[in-house]
């Protein structure tokens, strides 16, 4: 035992710091700039079965003209891609940078506004930006310029059980071009009937008040960036709305994303309100196939400006500063911001949803969906994508949102709606100084 | 009969602490077996997905890569982290003035700033040097901990400095009397340091998530994190990646419980 | 020296070996001599791992505080006005009010009860005449092996509201409905202070079986003999012995809790509105996830480094006596 021991140790001495180098020549190759071949980009992005699937899909497209074309597609969970864009941009090591990386709408005005120098803009380049909702581009534009090709859509639906909603004696039509009062009467009467609610949120997630104040075309930001939470009657509307569901127990709040997705996957409740994307997890539940319909949201009726369209999340293809920007952009413009076949070939699979306005007019999106009843839902939701009014995020977005959420959980709790969205906004000013 | 019942609370507790302390990894075994849905169910029994979840993980993740390159960091820094803190720790204690105690006091600081706030520093230093992205920068700010020097020095204040006179005047130079003396006794030490380091090594997420920038080479915690941060997470896939990730950890410790044991006949009398 | 002289060359003249080294010539002692060579040797053993932490720790270290004297976004930073203004404003900051209270919630309740256990444990375990040792040993331990992100994960899902606690507290009865562990900010709190026992309390009582198995058994015995009972043995012949690794498990401890940021970020992402959020869990928050202020977040790691060496200076000057 003891020899054994002995050798063992000697050779992991000698074997370990060997393979710790060997390993280390081929992993840093340093960034991925211009230098990389002639015709090679790399690609950061998350998820597999959506977002680099649909890059591998694209780098499909683009091959058919440009044969010597790769992409060196690299896979990073969104939390992780903001650390190390940080990283970079704090430690001024640009080499590191991707030609391409994917980013959250929502966060892209923060990282626009302080790291500027991680971008390279889109001026040069031929992409049309008029082929996407305009409030889509606007997340990814600063001070009138492009940063952005939009890419996964964060276009709100109101997904719904049909058979729970028959058993009550609704159908989908009823809960169509409706406003909130509406959803609020049917939703208890749906609760009373079947036992069950029709919605299910993470408590103290702002998720649903921001598609709502979304839908009525406000923002928790004026466009000086100084923020609106008081004072802010379509947030106060919003809030009102979110707090009768959960008392009437149509809406039941959950702690945790996991418990969020069981709620769908287990059939507690009868739908939700989400972005488009909710769909790839509510069809794991295989033995709820064909009982599900989407149609748009209600509206804020009291608040001028509303409409029964919104966005929840949705990301933007970014180029990086040290990438090679003519490849790249015409990599882009070929496929994200000009191909239907790129957009017919990732819908089925993925259900990965077009911003781009020309890709809804093909075929593959107007084909009825088995799970969803037969309904063609993509070519639905490509409709309401233009119809979303612009939501102004401004670099102190999350911010925003957390000190909104603190304060929806006070105002569950029994505080006064104006104290609590006093003291948010004060918050926010203090995140601010 | 007596004997007995004296010792049922010790049995008791331990069994309560043992039967709480297994019970989460009985769950997490558990679920990997399991599909998503049923996970998210909290089902308590075996299911029959585990086939399905191996085959989703390995196609969609480079699972051997990341299993090897933890492993390679894990005992990379271990071996190096015991030499260089057993030898500091040996040399603060048997060799010890003021001056040393001072050093120490000093470098206990520095175990005392939380990570976060050193690493945008750190990966600069790194960067400067053109080493980011290399499993050497993942290993060598982990291999000198003060808490492990620490711990040897605690350590050799239980070894009786006249065996060492004894070794001087037997002509031993100090280097044989640490490699010679000191390292064989001191085994128990030893093993514990090297689980430790190993666990610590393997389970560290921060920062090779920062320093491996361009994720082509992954570890376990980052590749568990990628199954987590999909729109669609497959529970079943998450638990068996997360079983996977700490098999080996729990494998070391098995191991050198043996030398636990065998540190006991060895000690010092 | 004098003695030093006879011993070697009585021991010269036993084992006929070459005289030794430090030779004087004279009177003079060389520079090198024994006791000095012996010093730098051991200044010499030290220098590796010094000098690392010089590299990893303290160079980042002093950067890190010049950082928190500058205020700003992003990479526009410049000096702040007073020099001193984020840790002002750190006084005024609510949030960090809260997690500075979440956290000495964990130490206070968490530390104690988890030493006193491993200690317990370790004792129990270290009994020759304890059956099935290796059984209970592994289960102990076992946790450790488990990352902090999965076994929270893990933890999440058990305490879910339709999970496993809940279910099982149901069936028994010893609940009427669910109990919202994560949701209200006292049960979540309770739910990592459970978690961190989990996951640290075997890993302490590893340091503790090392140490009771190099302390000295015939003191025991000799105890034993006298007529002591197993708790007074323990507590007035082993603790004693015990008294530097415990000091070092406390420090460990009390440096670990305060600078806790896995579970606040993976079990309960912060708890209800920052109710359950640690204070480097809002470091990283202000640094990564809110719009990057990283003046403000050094100026935070400062405040912990600040509370840590304080409560370990405590500690060490209390109960750490070179006997």
């Amino acid at each position: 035992m003891k020899r054994f021991t002995k050798l063992t140790a000697g050779a992991l001495v000698l074997a370990v710091p060997l393979a710790l180098t060997l390993t280390s020549c081929s992993g840093s190759g340093g960034g991925s700039g211009e230098g990389d071949g002639d015709e090679t980009l790399t690609v950061w992005t998350w998820d597999p079965a959506f977002n680099i699937y649909a890059m591998e899909e694209a780098e499909k497209v683009y091959q058919e003209d440009h044969p010597d074309f790769t992409l060196d597609i690299v896979e990073v969970p969104w939390d992780d891609l903001q650390t190390k864009l940080t990283t970079i941009a704090q430690s001024q090591a640009f080499d590191e940078l991707p030609d391409i990386f994917l980013m959250q709408n929502n966060a892209f005005q923060k990282n626009g506004i302080n790291y500027p120098d991680l971008f390279s803009d889109f001026s040069d380049s031929d992409i049309d930006f008029s082929e996407f909702p305009q409030s889509v581009v606007d997340y990814s534009t600063i001070d009138d310029v492009n940063y952005g090709v939009p890419f996964d859509a964060g276009t709100a639906i109101t997904a719904l059980r049909t058979d729970v909603l028959e058993e009550a004696g609704y159908t989908v039509d009823d809960f169509t071009d409706i406003t909130w009062d509406e959803y609020l009467t049917i939703g208890k009467d749906v609760l009373a009937k079947t036992g069950q609610p029709l919605l299910s949120g993470q408590a103290g997630s702002a998720d649903i008040p921001m598609m709502m104040l979304q839908s009525a075309g406000a923002s928790l930001f004026d466009d000086e960036g100084n923020p609106t939470i008081v004072d802010n009657a379509a947030l106060e509307a919003a809030i009102d709305t979110y707090t009768q569901l959960v008392e009437a127990g149509v809406l039941v709040e959950v702690n945790s994303w996991d418990e969020y997705i069981g709620t769908l996957v287990n059939g507690t409740v009868g739908g939700t309100i989400n972005g488009v994307w909710i769909v790839g997890s509510i069809q794991t539940a295989e033995d709820q196939d064909g009982k599900w319909a989407v149609t748009n949201l209600p509206k804020l009726d009291t608040v001028s400006g509303a409409t029964n369209y919104s966005a929840n999340g949705g990301s933007s293809w970014a180029i990086s500063s040290t990438a090679d920007v003519d490849l790249a952009s015409d990599f882009l413009g070929a496929t994200f911001a000009g191909s239907t076949e790129l957009y017919d070939t990732i819908l089925p699979k993925a259900g990965a949803v077009a911003n781009w306005i020309p890709a809804g007019d093909s075929d593959v999106y107007n084909e009825p969906i088995a799970f969803f009843g037969g309904q063609p839902i993509f070519a639905d939701v490509v409709k309401f994508g233009p119809e979303v009014p612009s939501n102004n995020t401004g670099a102190y977005y999350y911010e925003a949102r957390d000190a909104v959420s603190t304060a929806m959980t006070q105002i569950m709790g029994g505080t006064d709606m104006t104290t609590a969205l006093e003291e948010a906004q004060a918050n926010v000013e203090f995140a601010m100084e | 009969m007596i004997n007995k019942l004296r010792s049922l609370p010790g049995y008791a507790l331990l069994a309560i602490w043992a039967l709480f302390s297994v019970f989460p990894l009985y769950f997490m075994a558990v679920s990997a077996t399991n599909t998503s849905k049923d996970v998210l169910s909290s089902r308590m029994l075996p299911g029959t997905a585990l086939f399905e979840n191996i085959a989703a993980l390995f196609s969609t993740q480079d699972v051997v890569g990341a299993m090897t390159n933890s492993f390679l960091i894990a005992v990379g820094t271990t071996i190096l982290a015991l030499t260089v803190c057993s030898i500091a720790g040996y040399g603060f204690e048997v060799y010890h003035s003021k001056g040393k105690d001072a050093v120490m006091a000093i470098l206990l600081l520095a175990m005392m700033i939380p990570f976060a706030a050193t690493m945008i520093p750190l990966f600069q230093l790194f960067a400067r040097v053109g080493m980011v992205n290399s499993l050497w920068a993942v290993v060598i700010p982990m291999i000198s901990t003060p808490f492990l020097i620490l711990l040897f020095r605690q350590a050799s204040r239980s070894f009786p400095h006249e065996i060492i006179e004894a070794a001087r005047i037997d002509g031993l130079s100090e280097l044989s009397i640490f490699a010679r003396i000191y390292v064989p006794t001191m085994k128990s030490t030893f093993a514990a340091a090297a689980v430790i380091t190993f666990m610590m090594a393997w389970n560290n997420f921060l920062w090779p998530k920062v320093i491996l920038v361009n994720n082509s080479v992954l570890t376990m915690p980052m590749l568990t994190a990628n199954i987590s941060a999909g729109y669609v997470t497959d529970y079943g896939v998450l638990m068996l990646a997360v079983l996977l990730s700490s098999l080996p950890t729990m494998i070391v410790f098995l191991l050198l419980q043996r030398q636990f044991a065998q540190g006991i006949t060895g000690a010092v009398k | 020296m004098a003695s030093d002289v006879k011993t070697r060359t009585k021991t010269a003249s036993r084992r006929n070996q070459p005289p030794p080294l430090n030779n004087y010539i004279g009177d003079r002692k060389p520079w090198l001599s024994n006791t000095r060579r012996r010093s730098l040797t051991g200044w010499g053993f030290l220098l590796p791992a010094a000098l690392l932490i010089l590299f990893m720790s303290f160079i980042p270290m002093a950067q890190a505080f010049v950082l928190s004297l500058q205020t700003g976004r992003g990479t526009r930073l410049e000096f702040a006005d007073p020099l001193w203004y984020n840790y002002e404003r750190l006084l005024n900051d609510d949030v960090f009010r809260l997690t500075l209270t979440n956290t000495f919630i964990y130490l206070i309740i968490q530390v104690p009860i988890m030493l006193a256990l491993a200690l317990v444990l370790a004792n129990l375990l270290n009994n020759p005449k304890l059956r099935f040792k290796a059984v209970w040993r592994t289960a102990i331990f076992l946790p450790c092996a488990v990352s902090l992100v999965s076994y929270s994960l893990v933890f999440r899902t058990l305490f879910a509201n339709d999970g496993f606690v809940n279910d099982m507290l149901m069936s028994i009865g010893a609940i009427g409905g669910p109990i919202n562990w994560l949701g209200q900010p006292e049960t979540a709190r309770f739910v990592i202070i459970l978690g961190l026992l989990w996951r640290w309390t075997g890993y302490n009582m590893v340091f503790y079986l090392a140490a009771l198995q190099n302390i000295d058994q015939s003191s025991i015995e000799a105890a034993r003999m006298d007529g002591a009972n197993a708790f007074q043995t323990f507590w007035y012949v082993t603790v004693p012995q015990l008294k530097p690794m415990i000091v070092l498990t406390a420090i460990l401890s009390i440096n670990g809790t305060l600078q806790m940021f896995d579970e606040s970020w993976a079990l309960t992402q912060g708890g209800p509105a920052h109710q359950t959020m640690s204070m480097a869990h809002y470091l990283y928050e202000v640094s990564f996830q809110k719009n990057p202020n990283f003046g403000y977040a050094a100026a935070i790691s400062y405040v912990i480094l600040m509370l840590v060496a304080i409560l370990s200076f405590i500690q060490m000057k209390v109960g750490d006596k070179r006997d």
